[in-house]
């Protein structure tokens, strides 16, 4: 027992991964104010796709997202979720987030809320726009395949929502925009000045 | 381990032959991976396009050998059917699997 004097308590280093990997989730869902409950079925959609979103927009959380039934989806994040619920359920992690990573959960809060059905539209729109390359007609197409019980409305929600997080529009494409909508700015504003005389 | 092939027939006589189908392993497939989260209905026949007719009698089979197990659960108000996977259910397609991969030489 002496030459363990003065050593910390030895903890075997996979463990020791998988509770630092978790407790980045945690203060995610802290700081989205996202009280995790894991019987039920919504809080455990919303976990999956608010991990896979954040993936997506390039947090490394540790837990890759794949294509199953379910859509985009993290099997070690369930494993996690069922091995850990006290911990998900009361974040009082040792984590902390960056301030860029807390700037990325401010917005997907403010985007998509905590609403399970545009989390997993966008999610799943995300996923096959960035992992499968699909250009977004296709991406909408494949979407509306694998959740045909969302309505269009829902679909178009969700996809909207996941360009606006997802998607930064580049110099390029703020050109183009401008370049589009110009027509209708000029006619707007001829029309006024045509009311107005 | 033996590698010819009268050794592999013989091992399969562990295996439950009931299994042995497209929707069957489609099933167990999807639902193995996702653990006791499980899977519902309406999701399981959007992503295997699989008909109600062949669903529903895969499924109840499936759950009548104990490797699935069904609920109701809510979401966003609507209430629908949860299919999970049983440890049985887990324990049996992993040696399926296993035992489909010695078949075909999988690797070799």
């Amino acid at each position: 027992m002496e030459e363990n004097e003065g050593l910390a308590v030895p903890v075997p280093p996979l463990r020791s991964m998988t509770i630092e990997k978790y407790q980045k989730v945690i203060a995610f869902f802290k700081e989205l104010g996202f009280e995790f409950d894991i019987s039920r079925f919504d809080d455990r959609l919303i976990a999956q796709k608010l991990v896979c979103l954040l993936e997506l927009k390039g947090i490394d959380l540790g837990y890759s997202c794949s294509l199953y039934v379910r859509g985009p989806y993290s099997p070690d994040l369930t494993q996690d979720l069922y091995a850990f619920p006290n911990e998900f359920a009361a974040p009082g992690t040792g984590s902390r987030l960056t301030p860029q990573e807390k700037e990325t959960a401010g917005e997907l809060g403010r985007i998509f809320g905590l609403k399970p059905v545009s989390l997993e539209v966008g999610a799943t729109y995300g996923y096959y726009t960035l992992r499968q390359g699909s250009d977004p007609l296709e991406a909408v197409r494949q979407v509306k395949r694998l959740k045909p019980f969302y309505s269009e409305a829902q679909v178009a929600l969700g996809v909207s929502k996941a360009k606006q997080f997802l998607f930064t529009p580049t110099e390029k494409d703020l050109e183009a925009l401008k370049e589009e909508t110009g027509i209708w700015q000029r006619a707007s504003l001829t029309s006024r000045e045509h009311r107005e005389e | 381990m033996q590698n010819d092939i009268l050794s592999i027939f013989n091992e399969s006589e562990g295996l439950n032959a009931k299994v042995f189908s497209l929707v069957r392993f489609k099933l167990l497939a999807s639902l193995a991976a996702l653990g006791q989260d499980g899977a519902t209905y309406r999701e399981l026949k959007a992503a295997l396009d699989i008909n109600d007719g062949v669903l529903f009698a895969n499924l109840n089979v499936l759950k009548d050998m104990g490797y699935l197990t069904s609920g109701k659960i809510t979401s966003e108000g609507k209430e629908l059917e949860l299919y999970t996977i049983t440890p049985e259910g887990q324990d049996e397609w992993k040696r399926t699997r296993a035992w489909l991969c010695r078949f075909l030489r999988c690797g070799v």
